[in-house]
């Protein structure tokens, strides 16, 4: 199972909490959208290579 | 073969993130369908809307959404759609059904 | 198969909708579960309480953080380990609109 986390902003408490359990003993990634100049063309290169993405808050 | 793409808009925040992703993947060669609802609807008049429509394989809104947040559904169809695409939460369903890879914004 | 998909809703702002779209899929045959976090939901239309009744006559749940929504919709309770646990079985995890940036 391979992971992917994407995140629009910064995670709270909870959304941490539930990256933690839902990526534990799992191949997780993380992809931050909350930059300047996110890199699409990377993002989608690991969307593809990914099982499950979830873009969080 | 690229895989397909499914983009879900529930946010009226994320259109830079919208057409950089559709951009990213239709040069990939991939298949994209981006559905918005609720308050990602808004989105319809961000003066992108227009060019993602042109970009992605196909682009619908929820009617009903757009109805309640003060939008007129039939007189008033965003530009780079057709009345089909004023359309239900079944073309949600049509994306986790039909699309490899799936994307919540 | 039946997908299994889970909406997390964590603003008021969104939440009702979200319930709807949470309709929408278990129409399509889908196993649709939403999880109401920290928002305490008030004025609550019929109609809406019509969704969440079907939601779960389709094998669905709208479950929630918060006491109030326990009291006033039925909703069962639930905690944030719970959710992640329930989460890492779904197919589709749906972070629905946008994050609220307090908890009141």
């Amino acid at each position: 199972m391979k992971l992917l986390n994407v995140y629009r902003s910064e995670p709270n408490d909870d959304t941490k909490k539930l990256v933690e359990i839902v990526s534990e003993g799992r191949e997780a990634e993380a992809f931050a959208l909350n930059v300047e100049s996110p890199d699409y063309d990377a993002l989608v290169d690991k969307i593809f290579a990914a099982d499950q993405t979830i873009c969080w808050w | 073969m690229a895989k397909s793409l499914g983009i879900f808009v529930t946010s009226p925040q994320n259109m830079r993130h919208i057409m950089g992703v559709t951009r990213a993947a239709k040069a990939k060669g991939s298949k994209v369908k981006v559905f918005f609802t609720w308050y990602g609807v808004h989105l319809t008049k961000c003066p992108d809307f227009q060019t993602l429509c042109e970009l992605a394989d196909e682009v619908s809104i929820c009617a009903d959404s757009y109805k309640k947040c003060g939008y007129d559904p039939i007189g008033d169809i965003p530009k780079g759609l057709v009345a089909k695409d004023m359309a239900t939460q079944g073309q949600h369903g049509a994306i986790i059904e039909d699309y490899d890879c799936y994307l919540t914004l | 198969m039946s997908k299994k998909v889970g909406f997390l809703l964590a603003n008021k702002e969104y939440t009702l909708d979200g319930t709807r779209s949470a309709l929408g899929l278990a129409v399509e045959n889908m196993y649709a579960y939403a999880y109401v976090l920290n928002n305490e939901l008030t004025e609550v239309s019929d109609y809406h309480k019509e969704n969440i009744e079907w939601i779960r006559d389709m094998e669905g749940e709208v479950y929630t953080t918060v006491d109030a929504n326990v009291e006033n919709l039925g909703m069962p309770k639930i905690t944030i380990e719970e959710i992640g646990k329930q989460l890492r079985d779904l197919d589709y995890i749906i972070p629905y609109g946008i994050m609220r940036s307090d908890k009141s």
